[in-house]
């Protein structure tokens, strides 16, 4: 099995998408090996729980 | 949470046969985007279901945002009457996809498919380019943004060989 190298053709959306990618934090990841990819993933899930559970928490209190 | 760690242990303990595809994909190639589930394509062979069936079994799988009580059971008869399941479970949420729009079946992406060695377990995990292919073929909306970043990935790692 091997990826096999494919040729895409511009697309004009994909590329005015493209401007807003932030390039440091991929090249950040690139510096990574994919468990450490994957460790990061689940603190960022971690940390999204907590600022959901957090505004929940906010909201309740605005009532 | 997800526990990725938890559920590729669990598939490959059981030799399931599974391709990751998805975000998780896209985190494995080096995306920064925030994916909430792990989504794999998996071999529709009787063998294959019955492993899964095996190793997420014991692990409370559910309908994802299905209300409790349904009369739901995870066993090959319901694996074998549907194609793609969004799963809760004990250890985090699962897409079991049959194929996948732009990609097709287990069979057809194993070619573009590469060997990862994760968490101890050897996977398989679609291919950066053919990742985005798919997400092209596609033509989601949704995936735009996504489909961007994969594309500068791609350009940056070109730019690193």
């Amino acid at each position: 099995m091997s990826e096999q190298p494919h040729q895409f053709e511009t697309d004009a959306v994909v590329e005015f998408y493209k401007r807003d990618v932030d390039r440091t934090l991929i090249r950040e990841n690139l510096r990574l090996t994919v468990e450490e990819r994957f460790d990061a993933l689940m603190k960022l899930q971690k940390f999204a729980e907590e600022l959901q559970r957090a505004g929940r928490e906010a909201a309740r209190d605005d009532d | 949470m997800t526990d990725f760690r938890a559920l590729l242990t669990l598939l490959s303990r059981e030799s399931v046969e599974f391709i990751i595809v998805g975000g998780a994909a896209a985190t494995a190639h080096g995306s920064a985007r925030l994916t909430q589930d792990l989504d794999v394509v998996y071999r529709r062979s009787h063998e294959n279901v019955a492993r899964i069936v095996n190793a997420l079994g014991p692990h409370n799988p559910y309908l994802r945002g299905a209300p409790p009580g349904l009369p739901f059971s995870f066993d090959e008869r319901t694996i074998w009457a549907g194609l793609n399941f969004t799963l809760a479970t004990s250890v985090g949420s699962l897409d079991l996809l049959g194929e996948i729009a732009g990609g097709g079946d287990y069979d057809k992406l194993l070619p573009y498919s590469i060997s990862l060695r994760l968490y101890g377990v050897e996977c398989l995990c679609l291919g950066l380019e053919r990742l985005i292919y798919v997400k092209r073929a596609a033509g989601r909306p949704k995936d735009l943004e996504a489909l961007a970043e994969l594309e500068a990935i791609l350009e940056e790692r070109v730019g690193r060989d």
